[in-house]
């Protein structure tokens, strides 16, 4: 990459972002709490503090989880996923203190260590797991914080390069599970607690939303990674689109060899590469050709569109893909070449 | 869990953290910059932030450590056809 880590790439936007989502937060918590005074005021302000907390951290991993699929459906959403990352390490710091706070509240003894005893009551508590009135729902919260630890932990990019992408997407894709697992903490525990039903009946919401949601973006993308077929030309190149579909400085993204490509215009010429942008996979063909150069809609690295390559300084290095035009229609080679090969534009107009 | 196996899972957690945050030390001085060039000039912000990581994940960044490995670029489908990586 070429780029010495620093601790957070902060720019305008991001720090107007990050500002704007602290002070909404803020007032989220001390709205929650004042109301919570005046409407319960049987509760002591640290059960209300610890419910705001908990369900700000709920709240902020519904964002969270919908923003990806959003994203997909509008590209409005998109400037929110590159920032999701400050989101999550938010929503975990949140539930960090939700946590620590519940686990020093309910399980300190009068007199023993302070550190231990709590941790050896919350892993310990409720053993009755026979019934569900009784069921430790504090264990799912603990499973939730660890794995919510995790990925806020391997947030950076350093992680992301040093895992290996697969790792870290593994890693990652645990959100469900810790998802799944805050659901079961809150359903158990506003079961056993005195909480309204109404935080059950929102968080069965949020459910369905979340749900929804993943589903409706998967039926629409259905059909993006079916192969293209027909039948190949003599040197095996398969045609893949009009050149009128094309539209200059943007592409079309097909499946070719098990993978998207992104067959991209730029003024006459065709060229080929595959979608995966080399940083993190954000999909080069949803990308336009700026000043000559590919550049990726998730982070804005660039890619010569001829040979794959980043532009000097930088080493990044996709497959490219040979392409031919004929008769109104492009044809591009089904077997990538390596990473940064060259290939000699494909011509529009000046067909053989 | 009963309070025994709490107990010892503990124990064991708090053994493997300890040894994490032991590695940590040379890892940030020196190791990072070995397995990431990106990390050779890497402010001390930068180390911060990937601490705790690196207490939770050492037996990981150890293996890559002693194997002396670069930063892997991802496989794909594509890069496999067209021969990398064998
Ligand atoms: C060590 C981990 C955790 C512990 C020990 C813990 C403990 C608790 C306790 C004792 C309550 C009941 C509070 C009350 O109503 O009096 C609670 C409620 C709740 N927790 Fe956690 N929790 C943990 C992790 C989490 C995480 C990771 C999240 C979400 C990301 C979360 C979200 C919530 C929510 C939304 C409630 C419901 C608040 C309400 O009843 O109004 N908790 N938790
Ligand atoms: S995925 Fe980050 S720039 Fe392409």
């Amino acid at each position: 990459m070429g780029h010495a880590y620093r601790a957070v790439g902060w720019n305008r936007q991001k720090k107007i972002y990050d500002r704007t989502l602290g002070l909404g937060l803020i007032a989220y918590l001390v709205l929650f709490v004042v109301v919570g005074l005046l409407r319960w005021p049987e509760h002591s302000e640290e059960t209300l503090a610890l419910r705001a907390l908990g369900t700000g951290a709920l709240l902020l991993l519904h964002v969270i989880l919908s923003i990806g699929p959003l994203a997909r459906l509008d590209h409005r959403w998109l400037p929110l996923l590159y920032n999701r990352r400050h989101l999550g390490v938010l929503m975990f710091c949140l539930a960090l203190v939700h946590g620590v706070f519940a686990t020093v509240y309910y399980h300190s003894l009068t007199d023993g260590n302070p550190v231990v005893d709590p941790l050896i009551s919350v892993l310990s508590a409720n053993q009755r797991s026979d019934s569900l009135a009784h069921f430790p729902f504090e264990i799912f919260g603990v499973v939730a914080l660890a794995i919510l630890f995790l990925m806020a932990a391997t947030s950076h990019d350093f992680w992301l390069a040093n895992l290996t992408a697969p790792v870290w997407k593994a890693l990652h894709m645990l959100v469900y599970v810790a998802y799944a697992s805050v659901v079961l903490h809150v359903a158990l525990g506003t079961l056993q607690g005195e909480t309204s039903p109404v935080l059950s009946g929102l968080v069965g919401v949020g459910v369905v939303w979340v749900l929804g949601l993943h589903l409706v973006v998967g039926w629409r993308e259905r059909g993006l990674d079916r192969p293209t077929t027909g039948s190949p030309s003599a040197e095996g190149y398969l045609d893949v689109a009009a050149v009128d579909e094309l539209k200059d400085g943007q592409a079309k993204i097909v499946t070719l060899s098990g993978d998207r490509v992104a067959v991209f215009r730029n003024g006459d010429e065709v060229s080929v590469v595959s979608n995966a942008c080399q940083h993190q996979n954000g999909p080069l063909g949803e990308g336009r050709i700026i000043d000559g150069l590919i550049v990726c809609p998730w982070h804005g690295y660039q890619y010569q569109p001829r040979c794959g390559r980043s532009p000097e300084p930088f080493t990044e290095k996709i497959p490219t893909f040979r392409a031919q035009v004929r008769a109104g229609r492009v044809w591009v080679h089904p077997t990538p070449l390596p990473a940064g090969t060259d290939v000699e534009p494909a011509r529009i107009g000046a067909e053989a | 869990m009963t309070e025994t196996q709490a107990k010892w899972f503990l124990i064991a957690l708090g053994l493997y953290l300890a040894l994490g945050l032991l590695f940590a030390v040379p890892f940030l001085l020196k190791g990072a910059a070995k397995i990431d060039g990106d990390a050779v000039e890497g402010s001390w912000g930068f180390k911060l932030l990937i601490l705790p990581g690196t207490v939770a994940l050492w037996p990981l960044l150890l293996s890559r450590w002693l194997r002396f490995d670069a930063a892997p670029v991802e496989r794909s489908p594509h890069r496999d056809a067209a021969g990398e990586g064998r």
